[in-house]
């Protein structure tokens, strides 16, 4: 025996079902443009059992659940690709800094002004006792000196941003840290209380990604919902609603830059614990690829300022006097403190040219061929291929960073277009279902309809009319 | 998703755009180190290699300027000997009087002063015939027995008492510039120092010696005396005396040379003391032998004046010798010239190949993006008018 009730009831589930996915299907067009949104889908479920001969003649429908798409190892990928992304990223901007720095094409920089150093030197083994030639000398010597100090100050300067940059990205990644606990809390208590909280799972997998763009993380997902993440050498930055946050710590004997710590442990550092990501990025950049040009600056300014001083103690000046420092002697920053000598810039007779008291240039002529000596810089490498080795380095080393770079972005795209078709929205497809879910429940509202006017009929059934008298 | 496809292949578009850019401007296709990180090694390797031809060429240039002035006074010295020959032959002969002769001595003078002028040449500031010593005027017009200079305390010295020289230079046979150089610093006595025969260079074996009052300075009988002051000696104190051998040369016989290729230093000067002295390389005293005609023909002495004919001989040999040397030594110079010249030119064609930009590859390919970027753009707008919301009503 049928139940108009029943009907009613059926219809009712349907309404409210249709709605519910219309509601879904409203939620998805919202969030066309949302950064990590996934598309949910409502998952229709029937009710009940089907069965003619008793009360139970309706299978109404519910939603059971609203599913979010989203596919795990595609996440995964993500995450991995950022931090090799972010790696490489800021290796990039830092070597395309430093290699301005080192900018030779316009021909004004330092190897050219080492031809002119070494040229007036033979100039003044031609004419050694030419006042002119000998503050000619002095001055393109001092200019010498002056840009191995701004290049090597701009080396320093560069590290000293680095350094800063450091320091605010640990800031930031605590910032994400404790963000992440924040979520973790949130999505464990919902899901405890049987509810779905997607976008905040949506919003969770994009922090996570944000800090594997500083940091390169493992992470692993436990039965409650909450996510827990380590750096590679399994310390936990996160789990649960717990954070260890990460702190920076001046070295003292890295020129007092600064080495990454947690703040719980500031005697440990762990520099190489970081993998990938931007913070390990810059690490490398500051300590070893910046650390690598300066040394060479210097190795090249201290052979110059030794080799020079011995020749030039070996002569003997206008005066009669053997020959003092050229240079001032090197320091341990050569190219930094690289300078003439002040007592040759008051005095240029004090340049010892000669190799003999009468007014020869054979010291000056000797001095001119350290540049032909292949013996100093080790690997048959003259002064001037050294410098011209460290530049082919610097290029190599930005080209390097640049098919890195171009790389991590292509993959990291790819990755990304491929979560897009799992997890992305189509205007095309929520468009269809509107259509779908609203036809539906139209259907729903047809049947409430009919199922009045049968109750209706019902009801007056016995009631008198005009024709029953 | 389609949107951020369509940008992300605009903005590639757009950067190689721009590196075409930078290279059309700039003309080079090298403008950075990464663009070519070996590329940019070879570069600077081949523009220092052009700088270095550059002095070379100077240095050759004021090389030859030198060497030409000395030919041509040589030249010159030569033709007036010529002459004197002449008038000392003409003065030999049977023929000649006292009084012809003594016409002769008289006219004699006025040439040998002007071979004096040309010895005393200059360049510049410096006397090219003084072999290193280019500050001090070569020649005399009177000949000095061997003599020993003042001694020369360096300005740059530690020690501030007096010091003269002394001896006699008995047993030199050319100039020397003697130098000592206080080793060990410390009062007359305690110090030690050691001596150099050649100006500075080396220095004499037997290890450094004890100073005194009066100390030994080489072996050939030159001498210094110290007289203390305020302030004992200090290590590389120098103290400079020049010994003169008997004659009428002042300056020494080291040669001046310049760097005119990659390690290879070229003498330039040609020294008094070998075209006109007897002393070190030369063979004949030329202004004494002039001088010694001079006097015979003075005298009347015929004999006297017969035996100056073959020195003068000698001498004019001597003179053409090095005549000779200086355009030996121009030739040398100009052709290491050209061959640096054809260097530059084959270096600068290299560069070139490593640095400048194939301009028309650039525009070519300048063009090729252009087209590549209005089709990324055409895309762009024909997407966003193609929905399924332009189909529903």
């Amino acid at each position: 025996m049928g139940n108009i009730n029943q009907i009613f009831n059926t219809a009712r589930d349907a309404i409210l079902a249709n709605l519910t996915a219309m509601n879904v299907t409203s939620s998805n067009i919202a969030n066309v443009n949302t950064p990590g949104y996934s598309t949910l889908r409502p998952d229709f479920g029937s009710t009940g059992v089907f069965n003619a001969a008793s009360d139970q003649q309706q299978v109404g429908v519910k939603i059971t659940d609203v599913e979010r798409l989203y596919d795990k190892y595609l996440d995964a990928q993500a995450v991995e690709q950022e931090q090799y992304g972010g790696y490489s990223q800021s290796q990039l901007g830092v070597l395309n800094n430093v290699q301005t720095i080192f900018n030779e094409s316009t021909g004004n920089g330092l190897n050219s002004l080492l031809s002119q150093f070494w040229g007036a030197w033979s100039s003044l083994s031609a004419s050694p006792t030419d006042m002119t030639e000998r503050d000619s000398l002095v001055s393109i010597s001092q200019s010498l000196a002056s840009m191995f100090n701004q290049k090597s100050n701009e080396l320093i300067n560069t590290q000293q941003d680095l350094n800063t940059e450091i320091s605010d990205d640990v800031t930031q990644l605590n910032g994400y840290l404790a963000q992440m606990a924040d979520y973790n809390n949130k999505i464990v208590q919902i899901q405890n209380s049987g509810g779905n909280p997607t976008d905040l799972l949506d919003k969770r997998t994009q922090l996570l990604q944000q800090i594997s763009n500083l940091v390169g993380v493992n992470y692993y997902e436990e039965a409650n919902g909450a996510l827990n993440v380590y750096i590679s050498n399994g310390r936990s930055l996160v789990e649960g609603n717990n954070v260890w946050n990460l702190a920076v710590q001046a070295n003292p004997s890295n020129s007092n830059f600064y080495d990454v710590v947690f703040q719980d442990t500031p005697s440990q550092t762990i520099n190489s614990a970081l993998k990938g990501g931007t913070i390990a990025g810059l690490l490398d950049a500051r300590d070893t690829k910046i650390s690598g040009y300066l040394s060479s600056l210097n190795t090249m300014a201290s052979t110059i300022i030794t080799q020079v001083n011995a020749l030039h103690n070996s002569g003997y000046d206008m005066n009669g006097n053997t020959g003092e420092n050229f240079f001032s002697t090197a320091t341990s920053n050569a190219a930094r403190d690289m300078k003439v000598d002040p007592a040759i810039v008051a005095d240029v007779t004090k340049i010892a040219a000669g190799a003999t008291v009468s007014g020869d240039g054979n010291v000056a002529s000797s001095i001119a061929d350290i540049q032909n000596n292949a013996s100093l810089m080790g690997s048959g490498m003259t002064i001037d291929n050294f410098y011209e080795s460290l530049i082919s380095r610097v290029g190599q080393d930005v080209q390097d960073a640049q098919t890195n770079s171009d790389h991590q972005t292509a993959v990291l795209n790819e990755v990304q277009n491929q979560r897009e078709a799992v997890s992305g929205v189509s205007l095309d497809e929520e468009m269809l279902n509107l259509i779908k879910y609203q036809a539906a429940y139209n259907a729903a509202g047809r049947l409430c309809a009919t199922a009045n006017t049968m109750m209706d009929n019902l009801i007056n059934l016995g009631i008198e009319t005009a024709l029953t008298t | 998703m389609k949107y951020d496809l369509l940008y992300s292949s605009i903005s590639n578009i757009q950067n190689q755009n721009n590196d075409l850019m930078t290279k059309l401007s700039s003309g080079k296709e090298v403008n950075e180190p990464s663009d070519n990180p070996l590329g940019m090694g070879q570069i600077l390797d081949y523009r220092s290699a052009l700088a270095q031809i550059s002095t070379y060429k100077n240095n050759i240039d004021s090389s030859n300027a030198w060497l030409s002035t000395t030919e041509s006074s040589l030249s010159s010295v030569n033709d007036i000997l010529t002459q004197v020959k002449e008038t000392a032959v003409s003065q030999a002969s049977a023929t000649a009087t006292a009084s012809t002769r003594q016409t002769a001595a008289d006219s004699l003078q006025p040439l040998i002063d002007q071979i004096l002028s040309l010895a005393n040449t200059k360049v510049g500031n410096s006397y090219i015939f003084s072999g290193t010593r280019t500050d001090t005027e070569p020649f005399s017009a009177t000949s000095s027995a061997a003599h020993i200079g003042p001694a020369v305390k360096a300005i740059g010295d530690a020690f501030d008492g007096s010091v003269s020289s002394g001896g006699t230079y008995t047993a030199g046979t050319s100039n020397k510039t003697y130098v000592v150089k206080i080793v060990s610093g410390g009062a007359i006595g305690a110090a030690t120092y050691e001596v150099s025969e050649d100006g500075g260079r080396t220095w004499l074996a037997g290890g450094p010696q004890a100073t005194g009052a009066t100390i030994n300075v080489g072996t050939e009988g030159v001498q210094l005396n110290f007289t203390a002051g305020t302030k004992d000696f200090a290590a590389n104190d120098v103290f400079t005396v020049n010994a003169y051998a008997q004659g009428y040369y002042n300056g020494n016989g080291e040669e001046l040379s310049s760097e005119v290729g990659s390690g290879v230093n070229m003498a330039y000067n040609v020294t008094g003391e070998a075209a006109f002295t007897s002393q070190g390389q030369g063979t004949v005293d030329i202004f004494q032998r002039l001088n010694d005609l001079k006097t015979a023909l003075q005298n009347n002495d015929t004999a006297g004046i017969n035996s100056q004919l073959d020195y003068l001989t000698q001498a004019s040999n001597q003179i053409t010798r090095y005549t000779a040397l200086c355009g030996t030594r121009e030739n040398g110079l100009n052709t290491s010239s050209s061959t640096l010249d054809d260097m530059n030119t084959r270096i600068t064609g290299l560069n070139s190949n490593v640095e400048d930009a194939d301009m028309a590859k650039l525009i070519t390919d300048y063009q090729t993006q252009q087209v590549a970027l209005q089709a990324a753009y055409q895309m762009a707008a024909t997407l966003t008018s193609n929905s399924i919301l332009n189909f529903i009503r």
